[in-house]
């Protein structure tokens, strides 16, 4: 291959040309939900996934791929499988007109932390924590709660407390960094600016 | 006072992680899963940016501009250890050499946070969540890593066969180890290499990895005082390439 980038010439020749083979099914990492925390104060919010072979290196991924650029003071992460999802509405319907009715019980063995999608179209942000036996119980306590604060909501996400990877107070250094560090933002270079004066030097 | 001791010091750190940063960056793109592209790309460049704040110390101590610092000096003249300088070869030789270093590093700006020159404890402090994050990064995958498959943990134990007496020429004695000491700047080479063993032991007790017989290792130095491998000048002149095409162009 011959390519302007030296680390693509350097690359070893692999594969043989021919037929591309069929990739195997089911041959990537699983993904887990990224939850982000922009200032203190502000509640943490849903910004992505990632992909990763367990909890713990999802949040090391999750760090540099959610929060390098933007301010950011905690995040925490959870396997996607664990987060059980009400079902979704439109319109003027709220999610908690639509949940089904359980039989009332006073179980309260685990803590979920509760998400709202206040818009179609954003993402998750969370409100709170209530206790439950079971994920439908935790959404139903969670709008008897009012964590929705009588707002139209149009999902709810669920997850057990347990299940996720919470950044720890001293990890909050992890968001201490150079504050000059404007380099990482492609604003800085200003480009567009520098593209004008030179095509402005260029014409005269 | 005479800064000779204290510029050394700078030197070596700033060049450092100029080389280590710029060989991590050539992953960008070519990394083994885009979230690891991204994070092992990030800290290549959290590494330039401390490098260039380290420079800005030397341009204030009198030493020419970091660009040209940077950009402009033959292999003989930089000081980084030949462990930062090696071409990549596969992942695990880049995560090895990543975990040997960044614990090295990590340490030796902690302790650089209580140093005499202020300037440089200031600039310690700054970089502690940086820091935090490479070696979190680093010890879990190599814990993971080296406990996983017959596959993963081999390769990296050759790795770490082949860069244990680089990483020893990380902590190469400079001719000023006691100046610094005495007048309070740096703990000194042999603290911190006592430190750092004690750090790499700890995380691989973890994984089947097994630390080489020290005793049975030459440490490569020589880097510290511009002895390079062939590796470093290819290097520079790929990294100063765009530079020098025109070196008062304006970024």
């Amino acid at each position: 291959m011959n390519s302007l980038d030296p680390r693509v010439n350097r690359l070893p020749s692999v594969g043989i040309p021919g037929p591309i083979q069929p990739k195997a099914p089911l041959d990537q990492w699983g993904t887990f939900e990224v939850f982000v925390q922009p200032k203190d104060g502000k509640p943490f919010q849903h910004e992505g996934i990632v992909h990763a072979p367990d909890l713990e290196l999802s949040y090391i991924l999750a760090k540099e791929t959610f929060t390098r650029r933007f301010t950011c003071v905690s995040l925490f992460v959870v396997d996607t499988r664990h987060v059980y999802v009400s079902p979704t509405t439109e319109g003027n319907i709220s999610v908690a007109d639509v949940l089904p009715t359980l039989e009332q019980t006073n179980d309260d063995d685990f803590s979920f932390e509760v998400f709202m999608l206040p818009k179609r179209g954003k993402q998750h942000i969370h409100i709170g924590a209530v206790l439950a036996g079971l994920p439908q119980e935790a959404m139903r306590r969670a709008i008897e709660k009012n964590l929705h604060q009588g707002k139209v909501i149009f999902n709810l996400w669920v997850v057990r407390s347990k299940d996720i990877r919470f950044t720890s107070p001293e990890e909050k250094e992890l968001w201490i960094t150079l504050p000059e560090k404007k380099f990482r933002d492609a604003a800085e270079y200003k480009g567009g600016e520098k593209l004008k004066t030179f095509l402005e030097n260029y014409s005269r | 006072m005479n800064n000779e001791a204290l510029k050394e010091l700078l030197y070596k750190m700033a060049d450092d992680l100029l080389i280590l940063g710029h060989r991590n960056s050539e992953w960008t793109g070519m990394g083994p899963l885009l979230e690891e592209d991204i994070a092992f790309s990030s800290m290549a460049q959290d590494k330039i940016g401390q490098s260039l704040a380290l420079y800005q110390l030397l341009h204030q101590l009198g030493e020419q501009e970091p660009d040209t610092v940077a950009f402009m000096r033959h292999a003989r003249l930089f000081h980084n250890c030949l462990l930062t300088e090696l071409p990549n070869a596969e992942y695990d030789f880049s995560l090895i050499r990543h975990f040997l270093f960044d614990t090295a590093d990590a340490l030796r700006w902690k302790s650089l946070t209580q140093s005499s020159y202020t300037p440089l404890a200031q600039l310690a402090g700054k970089v502690r969540g940086e820091l935090r994050y490479h070696t979190l990064h680093a010890n879990t995958w190599i814990k993971r890593l080296g406990s996983a498959t017959d596959e993963s943990i081999s390769r990296l134990q050759q790795s770490l066969n082949e860069l244990m007496p680089y990483a020893l020429g990380i902590f190469e004695p400079s001719p000023f180890e006691e100046e610094l000491i005495k007048r309070n700047i740096f703990e000194g080479e042999r603290h911190l290499q006592a430190q750092w063993l004690l750090g790499i032991e700890s995380v691989l007790n973890a994984t089947e990895l097994r630390l080489p017989d020290l005793k049975s290792l030459t440490p490569a130095y020589g880097g510290r005082v511009g002895k390079h491998s062939l590796h470093l000048q290819p290097l520079l002149d790929e990294m100063s390439e765009v530079f020098k095409l025109d070196p008062t162009a304006e970024w």
